[in-house]
């Protein structure tokens, strides 16, 4: 009886076999660095032209982040400062520290100083700060505690899914305005209550005293 | 339950039909191609370009393989943020500024305000405090923003040719001004502003070198305005023509409702009187005679056909018919006209005329000859126009030279050194004065130039021209109002502004910053021991310093002057049968050639012929038939032994035996986007004849030209006569009471009440947005157009993409003519804008398969182009043919490039044309589907805003009419409205509830966000053809069952 199948035939299991773990592997892997926060720069910590410590300017000396960051109340961008907020302090304080060196440049020539940026969105989202701030949402949310960080990091993923899980449930998040800027604020638990219920608790009234309705399904919102 | 069929009924062979083009009313194939699809046949392939779409799947196989190699990309690139070293006063990063400022043009300031982000000049709106424009602007200062950021624009200081300085050119000047003495062989050509600065600086330029020549030279407006008034009315008085206080208006050849013969306050003045409200609203009417259509004709109510040539004859007889109606001894007798005109026409406009004495205006064009304009004034006087319906106002303009004078000096070697200040007479001279010889035989030429243009070429000296955005400056709005002109940046390529050129070669100083305009400031608006403090802080911030509208003053018309005139002037010819007449008319786009080189305007489509990137001489389809010529077959025109090459365009509504040619076009030195398009008009201008020339012969070369015409695009399955819709004033007030007259016409008059099977889900957010588009005061002019483009950065696509059906124009303006058969060549017009109808019950949203295009709660369709994949399923099912497809990378791409390939794209777009983009604005890539989105953006920054204000309490409501979009701000009619149309105080509510008001293709059960609201002409029921006029369709299928028959009984249709 003649062969049905042709020689070569007898290698096409180990070859289908070879593919599929090619193809699967490279999946796996597509996936692994897809859904991890490398992917959404977690972490990133870039080295800056001015090694400018958050903690001391906020924790130890207990300066408002809208010192410095002064028009995120208005504002879409939340500035970085000009060189000229930084001298006036330093004009004074510690002028001849060589860790200011860069400042004391821009300042003299006025050349900027160039920094690294860290939390970027894309060019077709459109966030802005002052809808956030004006309404009860902490910086802490986004940025993390940026006031016990010497050097600044990457602390949320700034994912769409992550923006949107808080466009969903903004009670998480929301909180009295005047603590906005205040990084260490939590909610007073009362009796028998953990924080996270009453963050809660706290976040279900203030979403409905104050109408707190950010746009959870239309893309407009944010893309246009 | 009977079945629902959703056929549209025939079409009758009879009656009265919409139309678009002569194609679709023959039913070319080609037309049927633009009908049949959203993007005609052939439109999504490539074609032109070396690459076919098998070739490029294997090119693309190839280029994703290698990105696969470049693993490296996977990383984002740094970035940085870039802070100011000092803080910069007012600025807030991405934070909005506005600057009133105002463009100089040759009829004066129109008034603007500039956004501004981050220094950068942005989009132009109009100055809403400044009583001329009321925040409403016109295409040119809309356009202008790109020239400020065009690359093509001159950068450098030339000497003979060469690189040189602004050190090196002030030296020069100085060496040159010292041999001057008196003056007397210096020349200077300029164009024409009211701007008082430079009037001072002629002044001390003329005090120093008495015997200097001044010239200034506007090729598209001649001086028969000025003359006509100044014998009429006396030296230095210009006639201010009141149109809100006209009932019955004449328009002789005069198309004063446009961009190029009007004005924004002009136009608005008569929309004031245009608007119908409710039944018992009284409305001017308009009689238009003309020889081609214009925007004016387009509002007529009734309209008359005469030869450019011709309307001195048929003001004659007009003036005839009014003299023996009126008594009045300065119209008669005349002599007679040597030309027969529709003499019942004649007669009925003028007894209206006469039955509205004191408020009635007859309004002759500019270019009209001196006599003619003359026997207007007189016809005015005779109804008891002057001083009611035309008053006075004096002008401080001071007439200079000629341009023939000037050539005559220059032929007889008198000139030694000429400034050429912003003019472009080597372009634009007359042909008769052989301007190209005359300017190379003159020793010294200096060029102030925002182009290396003809001109410059050949120039001792170039020196670059600031655009008005980056200078100091003065002018008169349309009121006489002073207005200021403040630089948004400083200029871009180093150029010094018109002032700073003439205050140096005045022997002044380069100014620093605005002291020649404050020192004309303190002179004019200042007074007695005035400061500079406070008042001019306030006259930069207003733009205008307030109460210096010129004073109406009283006219005196001096009879007997303008008799003798008239007498005096020569009989023009009367019309041959076989010869043409030749009108040249500046360009509604380009003007006279000077906005050459701006992408937006070139791809604009005229509002009439809808003619894009080249200009055709316009004809009418009688006349092109006998020639036997069809669109885009080039003729040879020669009159008075002058000749030139030209494709034609067939229009309907042109006179028949006329050509009239956009001058502006033909450019043979200019930029990268004015070069190769059309043909210049300019070598059959004559200084005698600058506007008409008769006895013309007109020859088919049998060549052809391809036009990019727009009007067969997007067009919608014939529904034409269920878009528009129309009545007179007479059957509409009948129905007035009855709120679905409009709604229930055409189609949606037979089909029975919409049932969805879908349900969507509820709109229940405070904001809901609407629009409502007035058909009644849409004039097709534009502005919206080039407003939206500015606003949200749509690309432009050139020439041959045109052609293929791809221009990207969120809103277009439809233009449909009406007629029955016997009236093709004489049909009404209507504009339509047309743009993203936002249908609650969208077509394009259930057939998107990435859900990229999806509802918001607000109401709007709105359109995600980071999801969108580029299937254009959603273009295919939209009703109205809205939306518009990205086929190239426009905005990486240069137009010349589109078709050029290679693995690493050749891209990149001149930096300063990104810096003009709105940042609030995502810039489309290849492959992405867009469309209107209601200015989402300025919708999210008022949302946002109230968010701001509302901090810890519950209201975030939009005050009302806070905000609106770009087309509405920048229409000078009022025509389009937008807000919140659950506001019940908002605008757009109340026009929404107007029973004019309805909705396109109602019966697809689209539920359109967007409302029309139909057009209503007021004609003369004793006019010949009345009864045709504003009448929907006489077919029967006109009027919703049960509408009733106007109470007076004149017939509304003819073959009922």
């Amino acid at each position: 009886m003649a062969n049905i199948f042709p020689r070569w035939s007898n290698w096409l299991p180990l070859k289908l076999l070879v593919i599929a773990a090619v193809l699967g592997g490279a999946a796996t892997a597509g996936a692994w660095y897809y859904f991890t926060p490398k992917y959404t720069r977690v972490g990133y910590q870039p080295v800056q032209p001015v090694a400018f410590p958050h903690d001391v300017h906020v924790s130890q000396l207990g300066m408002d982040c809208r010192y410095c960051h002064s028009h995120v109340e208005v504002a879409a961008h939340s500035n970085v400062p000009t060189t000229q907020t930084c001298m006036n302090c330093h004009i004074q304080v510690q002028p001849d520290n060589p860790k200011l060196k860069p400042v004391m440049d821009s300042w003299r020539t006025g050349k900027p100083i160039e920094w690294v940026q860290i939390h970027k969105t894309p060019d077709y989202v459109y966030f802005n700060h002052s809808a956030h701030v004006n309404r009860g949402v902490s910086c802490v949310s986004c940025h993390g505690k940026v006031n016990e960080m010497p050097v600044v990091y990457h602390d949320q993923p700034h994912s769409m899914a992550w923006c949107l899980d808080c466009h969903r449930e903004p009670e998480k998040h929301l909180r009295p305005i005047d603590q906005v800027t205040n990084l260490n604020w939590q909610p007073t638990p009362a009796e028998g209550e953990s924080v996270e219920e009453a963050q809660l608790r706290l976040g279900l009234q203030l979403k409905k005293e104050w109408h707190v309705n950010p746009p959870d399904m239309n893309c407009a919102g944010c893309h246009r | 339950m009977s079945k629902r069929v959703l056929n549209h009924p025939p079409e009758a062979a009879t009656g009265k039909k919409y139309w678009r083009s002569l194609g679709q009313l023959a039913e070319t194939p080609e037309f049927r191609g633009w009908l049949e699809k959203e993007f005609p046949q052939g439109a999504s392939e490539f074609h032109g370009g070396e690459l076919s779409r098998r070739n490029f799947l294997q090119l693309m196989g190839a280029s994703t393989a290698l990105a696969g190699l470049s693993l490296g990309a996977c990383r984002r690139p740094e970035k940085h943020l870039v802070p100011f070293s000092k803080g910069v006063e007012w600025s807030i990063p991405g934070k909005a500024l506005f600057y009133a400022t105002s463009m100089p043009t040759r009829q004066g300031a129109a008034p603007l305000v500039i956004l501004t982000v981050d220094g950068r000049p942005v989009k132009v709106e109009g100055n809403p405090s400044h009583p001329a424009a009321e925040g409403r602007s016109d295409t040119w200062s809309q356009s202008s923003i790109l020239d400020l950021y065009d690359p093509d624009r001159s950068r450098f200081f030339l000497e003979s040719g060469k690189e040189s300085d602004g050190d090196k050119f002030s030296k020069g000047l100085d060496l040159l001004l010292e041999k001057a003495g008196d003056g007397a062989g210096l020349a200077f050509v300029l164009d024409r502003t009211l701007s008082p600065t430079r009037e001072r600086l002629r002044e001390e330029i003329l005090k120093k070198y008495p015997k200097a020549r001044w010239c200034v030279h506007e090729p598209a407006q001649p001086e028969q305005a000025r003359l006509a008034a100044s014998v009429a009315f006396g030296e230095g008085m210009m006639p201010d023509l009141q149109v809100e206080k006209a009932d019955v208006i004449l328009a002789l050849d005069s198309d004063f409702l446009s961009a190029t013969g009007g004005t924004v306050r002009t136009i608005r003045k008569f929309m004031a009187r245009r608007r119908v409200e409710g039944p018992d609203s009284k409305m001017n009417r308009l009689y238009v005679v003309e020889h081609r259509y214009s925007t004016t004709g387009g509002m007529a109510d009734h309209r008359l056909r005469v030869q450019a040539s011709q309307i001195a004859h048929f003001t004659v007889a007009l003036a005839e018919q009014i003299g023996t109606l009126t008594g009045d001894p300065n119209l008669k007798p005349l002599g007679g006209p040597t030309t027969k005109f529709t003499e019942r026409w004649i007669e009925e406009a003028a007894a209206d005329l006469v039955a509205a004495k004191g408020r009635s205006l007859v309004i002759v064009g500019d270019h009209q000859p001196v006599a003619v304009q003359l026997l207007g004034y007189a016809i005015n006087a005779a109804l008891g126009n002057i001083g009611t319906t035309i008053t006075g106002r004096r002008t401080e303009e001071k007439p200079g030279l000629t341009m023939g004078a000037l050539a005559a000096a220059i032929r007889e070697k008198q000139v030694q050194a000429l400034f050429i200040v912003g003019a472009n007479p080597m372009y634009s001279a007359p042909a008769d004065l052989d301007w190209k010889n005359l300017q190379k035989s003159v020793p010294t030429v200096i060029r102030l130039g925002l182009y290396e243009d003809e001109s410059s070429e050949g120039a001792s000296w170039h020196v670059p021209l600031a655009h008005y955005l980056e200078s100091w400056g003065d002018s008169l709005a349309a009121d006489g109002s002073y207005t200021a002109v403040q630089p948004m940046v400083l200029p871009l390529y180093g150029g010094w502004s018109e002032i700073d050129f003439l205050a140096r070669v005045a022997g002044l100083p380069k100014p620093a910053g605005p002291e020649l305009v404050q020192e004309t400031y303190m002179k004019r608006v200042g007074g007695e021991g005035a400061t500079l403090t406070g008042t001019w802080n306030r006259f930069l911030l207003d733009g205008f310093a307030a109460d210096t509208a010129s004073k109406p003053e009283a006219l005196t018309f001096n009879g007997g002057a303008a008799k003798d005139a008239i007498g005096k002037a020569a009989k023009p010819a009367a019309a041959a049968e076989n010869t043409f007449e030749v009108v040249l008319e500046p360009c509604s786009k380009v003007d006279d050639g000077r906005f050459s080189n701006n992408g937006w305007l070139q791809e604009l489509p005229d509002p009439i012929s809808k003619l894009t990137w080249d200009n055709a001489a316009w004809i009418s389809p009688v006349s092109a038939a006998k020639l036997g010529v069809t669109d885009g077959d080039v003729v040879e025109v020669s009159v008075n032994g002058r000749s030139l090459t030209i494709p034609v365009v067939r229009v309907p509504g042109t006179v028949d035996n006329s050509l009239t040619i956009a001058l502006g076009y033909g450019r043979t030195k200019v930029g990268r986007v004015g070069i190769g398009t059309g043909v210049s008009a300019y070598p059959l201008m004559t200084t005698e004849n600058p506007y008409f020339s008769t006895g013309a012969s007109v020859k088919p070369t049998g060549a052809k030209y391809k036009l990019a015409i727009t009007q067969e695009h997007g067009t919608l399955e014939g529904r034409g006569a269920d878009l528009t819709r129309q009545a007179n004033i007479t059957d509409w007030q009948a129905n007035a009471s009855n709120g679905d007259y409009f709604k229930k016409m055409g189609m949606d008059s037979h089909i029975p009440e919409n049932i969805s099977l879908y349900s969507n889900p509820p709109l229940n957010e405070p904001h809901q947005w609407g629009m409502t588009v007035d058909l009644n005061s849409c004039l097709g002019c534009s502005a919206c157009m080039l407003a939206c483009q500015a606003e949200n950065n749509v690309p432009i696509v050139g020439k041959e993409q045109v052609i293929n059906g791809r221009e990207m124009h969120w809103l277009r303006s439809d233009r449909y003519f009406a007629s029955d058969e016997a009236g093709v060549d004489d049909p009404e017009m209507i504009i339509e804008p047309m743009l993203c109808q936002h249908c609650e019950n969208a077509p394009c949203e259930t057939v998107c398969p990435v859900n990229a295009t999806v509802h918001s709660e607000d109401g709007l369709n709105v359109m995600a182009y980071n999801r969108c994949i580029g299937t254009r399923y959603c273009a295919n099912n939209c009703p109205y043919k809205v939306r518009r497809f990205n086929f190239f990378d426009y905005h990486q791409r240069p137009l010349d490039k589109l078709y050029t390939w290679n693995l690493i794209n050749e891209k990149g777009t001149p930096d300063t044309l990104k810096m003009r983009n709105n940042p609030n604005v995502t810039v489309r890539m290849r492959g992405v589907m867009e469309k209107c989105t209601f200015c989402v953006q300025r919708i999210q920054e008022a949302k946002i805003a109230a968010k701001v204000r509302a901090k810890d309490s519950a209201n975030m409501l939009i005050p009302t009419d806070a905000f609106t979009v770009a087309c509405a701000q920048a229409c000078p009619t009022d025509a389009i409205v937008f807000g919140n149309i659950k506001d019940p105080d908002s605008k757009v509510s109340k026009m929404r509830a107007s029973p004019r008001s309805y909705r396109l293709l109602e019966y697809l059960n689209t539920q359109p966000r967007v409302s029309y609201l139909a057009r209503i002409r007021n004609p003369n029921l004793k006019m010949p053809g009345a009864d045709r006029i504003g009448s929907f369709m006489s077919d029967g299928h006109d009027h919703g069952h049960g509408a009733k028959p106007a109470a007076h009984g004149t017939p509304t249709g003819g073959n009922h």
